[in-house]
């Protein structure tokens, strides 16, 4: 007898839902496959080969929600599963104060496929091994690399998700990354400096396109470059951020307070709760007016652009921030409705399908402005670029924020200089995006992704991306990253 | 509500690991093979705003194979337990490790050895479902709706099958079950918190850290804004841990060699106050010790630092080896105590200070630099003035930054060790300390 198929397996889970008297239900039945190589100090250190087939379902009794998931996708757990589903559901309405309600969305059936060149996984292992050997080897070839490590990441996602409303999504998603550090040691002190391809839903294409070995060269230099600059003087500067590096500051400082959950409360216990409150939305100036930061998960290649989230919602383009003033918040259909709005923006999503689905930062980016980058530079008499990501810190209402960098260049008199060590700046989220003045036009805009953005209880991991053109931000405050700040 | 849990899904047991794993060893074609199992069962009721918001439970098991040709080694995984399956995961790894370049660093499987028997798996905390976890989660929500206060917070449970065999014969096999809680109150912009992590989910104390979290919070009420600079502190024991933590995960071994540690040279030195001693206590009721690790070594008690003392480093097998380190410490069990008479209670060391800051807990802690291990991050969920022995006012939440090896290289007073546990950070016990510098670098709006 042939095992059954998905489809058996979800109509089997969906079944019982309906019979239970829930109002809604859905089933994601996923297989996983990740390849992730890891090069540390010239050797191999880790290959690793994972396969993950599980399947969650989610049941919606009488306004209150029950999720039960498991490993073994078999005839006898699919039902027990969605029957603890169901009781758990039940558990929980016997409890509820406020009945969730669900905004309504269109029954969907679609599939999804992620556009690729190259199959990641059917390029040889040794290309691979060797790709990242060289790396470490060309790194090491500057004098005075202590350490160095690269490696190759690539993941696909076979999904199924069914809902009782009818909607039925099939997904075959792909995403890959590939990145190398040297770090560098001179008179006792040390520094790192990276390479990161970002994170993007595409084939091995990406890592081909990155050349690591050319970049390792530049890293390797850069890295030593660092270690011997000199450390910042702690002052007022101009900054001009890279794409790289804004990714996180937009992700830290504008993704994450503009989700509506924690604005809601629901993150309280742990990730925290948001400045940007329902009664800002649409008369809180967030930044100057010519910061417009906007959601889009239909971007092709980007991490949230999955065709449909996990309620089933198609993925959509909204302002989040536009001409400086907050409009717009990332939710789901679950939260929609508490700001007014008769739609979920489609940004739902679980990290696997062990885990229930919760409201995740969308692919905000920062709208190119009109100026080239070099003229943002050539108006800043004292200032820093920085590059790259480096320490960062947040506090649980997105307010005060910190962050370092990877590389940090002194500008003076409209001109990048030298290299600095120990850069760290910090601000309030509203005033520093106030203090935006001038962005760079689209032939500067990069994208940077994110698989490891930390939220909910159990803790999941959300993949986003973040694009940006170089910002310049006005006078903010930077002081030195060690002890003697 | 009729399901209890407990019973099904029936996890991994023992014997049955035993049989997976010789499905794997004797078709294995390597010098080496390892299979290791996790087959983890958890639930969690996450609540917020006083009400359930999310109640889930979910069960993965997981097979991974290690195997290794002559130095040549590679690893895949499963999570599908079928005969098939298995194999299929063999094959994978066999055929990585077939093409994978010789890894300088390989070592064979440790040799097979008795592991202590630790009790990981309460009966209790194994046995608990929702329905256990709803109870707790109403009774921390009925507490804070009687004060007109907003709850926020987690009761979860896990179990966990944990196996390891290789082809020498070593063989572990451990069941570890922990109940978690944490709570956050809200009343207007203050807030209060507490959390306990448990091998006993009886001993979770709900409704004591309940009412902890509440007059945290009520106390939060009237808040003041103090200018960021140094100040004497009393950190309590989650804000003790957070940072502790962050020098536990700096002392790896090979970043020791190789220069790039902030502990570089300083092995057999002072590097914190001469009275504080760090140990690795695996057998304490109170801590989450386990009998074996995941290489297949077993759980000891050790000593990390000793008055003040660095005495060991985190060490992987083969710069242990390198290094003459046998048998290798382990650290999931820390326990950090400080020499001489303790304050009685956290009360007692404010009843002492004429004026700190009294921080309940740390937020965000990332590294800044990790030469000197300056660190940055935010107080929350309760941080208040002292002066002349009384909490005077509560402040607005403050960013430091600090490094924990300057920070704890004076203490003024401390209190017996407590159980300390956070969200970014393993359980740990730790006392409250009070030190006589600690750097804030800037205020928050709250």
């Amino acid at each position: 007898m042939s095992s059954p198929t998905w489809d058996e397996f979800a109509e089997l889970a969906l079944k019982r839902i309906t019979a239970s008297g829930a109002e809604y239900g859905d089933i994601r039945i996923q297989d996983s496959s990740t390849e992730h190589i890891e090069g540390e100090d010239r050797r191999i250190a880790a290959i690793r080969d994972i396969k993950d087939v599980g399947f969650g379902v989610r049941v919606l009794y009488h306004g209150a929600w029950g999720f039960a998931a498991s490993s073994v996708l078999s005839l006898e757990d699919v039902p027990r599963v969605a029957n603890l589903a169901i009781e758990i559901a039940r558990g929980s309405a016997s409890v509820a104060l406020e009945k969730v309600r669900l905004v309504p969305e269109p029954v969907h059936r679609d599939r999804v496929i992620t556009p690729y060149r190259i199959d990641p996984f059917t390029i040889p292992l040794e290309k691979k091994t060797d790709l990242l050997l060289n790396t470490m080897e060309t790194l090491h070839r500057q004098s005075g690399i202590a350490r160095s490590s690269a490696s190759l990441w690539a993941r696909r996602d076979r999904k199924l998700f069914v809902s009782t409303e009818g909607s039925r999504v099939e997904f075959d998603l792909l995403a890959g990354q590939g990145d190398c550090t040297a770090t560098a040691l001179h008179e006792g002190r040390f520094a790192s400096r990276s390479f990161n391809t970002p994170h993007l839903r595409k084939g091995y294409e990406l890592i081909e396109e990155a050349d690591l070995l050319r970049e390792a060269s530049r890293v390797a230099a850069q890295a030593i470059e660092k270690v011997k600059a000199p450390a910042v003087d702690a002052g007022q500067y101009d900054l001009v951020l890279d794409p790289e590096h804004l990714s996180l500051t937009i992700h830290e400082s504008c993704g994450h307070p503009s989700e509506l959950d924690r604005a809601l409360g629901y993150e309280a216990n742990y990730a925290g709760t948001s400045f940007l409150t329902p009664e800002k939305l649409g008369n809180f100036r967030y930044g100057s007016p010519c910061v417009n930061l906007v959601a889009d998960n239909t971007e092709p290649e980007t991490m949230a652009a999955t065709g449909y989230d996990d309620d089933g919602v198609s993925c959509q383009q909204w302002d989040i921030v536009r001409n400086g003033v907050f409009v717009g918040y990332c939710t789901n259909r679950e939260v929609a409705s508490k700001i007014g709005e008769s739609r979920s923006r489609g940004s739902n999503r679980a990290d696997g399908w062990s885990s229930v689905p919760m409201v995740r930062i969308a692919n905000i980016g920062l709208e190119p402005g009109s100026a080239t980058v070099d003229e943002l530079i050539a108006d800043v008499k004292h200032g820093i670029y920085i590059e790259g990501h480096g320490s960062y810190s947040i506090d649980q209402r997105r307010y005060n924020f910190q962050f370092g960098g990877d590389a940090f260049w002194l500008i003076e008199h409209g001109r990048r200089t030298h290299m600095l060590r120990d850069v760290i700046y910090h601000g309030i989220t509203p005033e520093f995006w106030n203090s935006c003045d001038g962005v760079a036009d689209r032939t500067a805009r990069d994208r940077y992704g994110f698989i490891t953005c930390g939220k909910g209880q159990p803790g999941q991991s959300g993949w986003m991306t973040h694009a940006a053109s170089p910002a310049r931000f006005r006078q903010i405050h930077v002081i030195r990253g060690e002890g003697s700040a | 509500m009729t399901v209890l849990s407990g019973t099904w899904p029936k996890l991994t047991s023992a014997e049955e690991f035993r049989f997976l794993s010789d499905l794997v060893l004797t078709r294995s074609s390597a010098d080496q093979t390892i299979v290791r199992l996790r087959d983890h069962h958890a639930g969690t009721t996450r609540f917020a705003n006083n009400q359930v918001i999310q109640n889930v439970d979910a069960r993965r098991g997981s097979l991974a194979v290690t195997v290794a040709f002559g130095g040549q080694q590679g690893t895949a995984s499963t999570t599908d337990f079928t005969a098939g399956a298995i194999q299929d995961a063999l094959a994978r790894a066999e055929r990585i490790a077939r093409v994978s370049p010789v890894d300088p660093e390989y070592l064979p499987p440790p040799d097979p050895c008795l592991f202590p028997e630790r009790a990981t798996a309460k009966p209790e905390t194994l046995a608990a479902g929702p329905v256990k976890r709803l109870e707790y989660a109403n009774e921390a929500i009925g507490h804070c709706r009687m004060e007109n206060f907003m709850a926020a917070g987690v009761v979860a449970t896990s179990r966990t099958a944990v196996g390891i065999a290789a082809s020498n014969g070593l063989f572990g096999y451990e069941v570890r079950g922990d109940a978690r809680f944490s709570l956050t109150v809200q009343t207007g912009d203050a807030t209060g918190w507490s959390a306990a992590a448990h091998r006993s989910i009886d001993h979770l104390k709900v409704q004591e850290r309940t009412l902890a979290a509440i007059a945290k919070a009520k106390r939060g009420r009237d808040v003041c804004e103090m200018p960021a600079g140094q100040y004497p502190v009393i950190l309590e024991p989650a804000a003790v841990a957070g940072l502790w933590a962050w020098v536990l995960w700096s002392l790896d071994a090979k970043s020791y060699t190789k220069g790039t540690s902030p502990f570089a040279g300083k092995l057999g030195q002072a590097i914190v106050d001469e009275r504080l001693t760090l140990k690795n206590h695996p057998d304490h009721a109170d801590l989450l010790g386990e009998g074996f690790t995941h290489d297949g070594l077993p759980s000891t008690a050790s000593l990390w630092i000793d008055h003040g003392i660095l005495k060991q480093l985190v060490y992987d097998r083969f710069t242990a080896k390198a290094d003459g380190i046998n048998p290798i410490p382990t650290l999931e069990a820390p326990a950090l105590s400080i020499a001489g008479a303790p304050a009685q209670s956290i009360q007692d060391l404010m009843k002492n200070t004429d004026r700190a800051i009294l921080v309940t807990n740390f937020w965000y802690i990332r590294p800044v630099n990790p030469q000197d291990l300056t660190l940055t991050g935010m107080t929350r969920d309760g941080t208040f003035l002292i002066e002349k022995g009384e909490i005077v006012s509560a402040v607005k939440n403050f960013r430091f930054h600090e490094s924990p090896i300057r920070a704890f290289r004076h203490l003024t007073a401390w209190t017996t060790p407590m159980e300390a546990v956070n969200s970014e950070t393993g359980k740990m016990l730790v006392p409250a300390l009070a030190l006589p510098h600690f750097r804030f670098s800037s205020v928050t709006r709250f």
